[in-house]
């Protein structure tokens, strides 16, 4: 250090440098805050409330299922195996392996043909369709039916050779018509009116038109219902973000 | 002798303080980085030390290793081989290697210096 700052200092100090950045550099990417919860009381006050009300359906299903053990434990056994048949029933009606009729709408998907000089005949996909049904179960629609077939839980929506197969049977060409019931027809339409699923549809030179209907009748689920390939998923538990 | 430190420093706190991070994909790279300049650095020491130290091979040695030890790693991941664990474990070696060399030389001018300074209490 005679000289001061001479030229040969300086190189191995611009080489100390650099080495203390990259350290600092590498300590900074392994030490990463980790994501912080920036969310302000109004917004935690809303998810609690969200919570809760999940905590409170909750409650309420424990009660129900409360309610018909005590009704059996208390019945003759005769009544037993009456409520026991109303359960039954009521189980029945949810999987959906009963008719079933009430207010809704009809959704009917039909050809759209432009002024084209040659236009092949539209078809729709699974896919579609699929996506119109989780559109469908998004806005509010308690049951559904796909021509004669019933949409329930299980059932399957598949390409069978350029043919759409619901409940492992063809529904043949368009146009098809989609039965929906629900308690709030308004809703279902406002929903499907501002969604992308028409121009989806229009895309492939269908088209859908919604008419409300005071009195849908929907059929029955007439196949076996097979779980043997259902499996339980991992769903993260209650509580857990 | 202070200079390299106080650089050292400064690097450290420009780091620190403009709070700069690189991309999770790149970290391997940087940390084998990172190590081939420790070993350069303290094998600078070391040189120092052994008054060996030459600065074209001190600056030189820094600039190659740790191109070579990023392109390492680099063509590690393209071939799938984890090579960059090879020039973890090269640097590695030669960093404890380092550091017992600098640890014996200290030792050894500390010997010299109480030998030297017994010397002079006895002379006086």
């Amino acid at each position: 250090m005679k000289n001061g700052f001479n030229k040969q200092h300086v190189a191995i100090g611009i080489v100390c440098l650099l080495i203390g950045l990259m350290i600092a550099i590498l300590f900074n990417t392994n030490h990463q805050t980790i994501d912080r919860d920036t969310r302000d009381t109004w917004e935690i006050r809303t998810a609690l409330l969200e919570e809760q009300k999940i905590q409170q359906n909750l409650y309420m299903e424990i009660a129900e299922a409360e309610q018909t053990l005590q009704e059996y434990q208390d019945q003759t056994e005769h009544q037993q195996i009456e409520s026991l048949k109303n359960s039954i029933h009521e189980l029945r009606e949810q999987a959906g392996l009963t008719e079933k009729s009430g207010q809704g709408i009809i959704i009917s998907l039909e050809p759209m043909f432009l002024e084209e000089d040659y236009q092949e005949y539209p078809e729709i996909n699974a896919e579609l369709l699929q996506l119109l049904i989780n559109e469908l179960n998004a806005a509010g629609a308690r049951e559904m039916a796909v021509e004669s077939q019933r949409v329930i839980n299980i059932t399957p929506i598949r390409d069978v050779n350029g043919n759409i197969y619901v409940n492992n049977s063809s529904i043949g060409e368009l146009p098809t018509k989609i039965h929906v019931l629900t308690n709030d027809s308004e809703e279902i339409i406002n929903h499907l009116e501002v969604s992308e699923i028409g121009d989806y549809f229009a895309l492939e030179n269908v088209t859908m038109n919604i008419s409300e209907q005071s009195d849908i009748v929907l059929p029955e689920y007439d196949e076996q219902i097979d779980l043997q390939d259902v499996d339980i998923v991992d769903v993260p538990e209650e509580g857990e973000s | 002798m202070w200079l390299p430190a106080l650089f050292l420093i400064i690097g450290l706190l420009l780091g620190f303080m403009t709070n700069m991070s690189i991309p999770d994909a790149y970290t391997n790279y940087l940390s084998i980085a990172v190590l081939a300049a420790l070993d350069t650095l303290f094998g600078g020491i070391r040189a120092q030390l052994e008054a060996k130290f030459d600065q074209k091979v001190f600056i030189s040695g820094f600039f190659f290793n740790v191109s070579l030890a990023a392109f390492l790693a680099f063509i590690g991941v393209q071939l799938g081989i984890d090579l960059y664990l090879a020039a973890i474990f090269a640097f590695g070696v030669r960093l404890f290697q380092n550091l017992a060399m600098i640890r014996r030389l200290l030792l050894e001018k500390y010997e010299l210096y109480r030998k030297a300074k017994k010397v002079r209490n006895h002379n006086i």
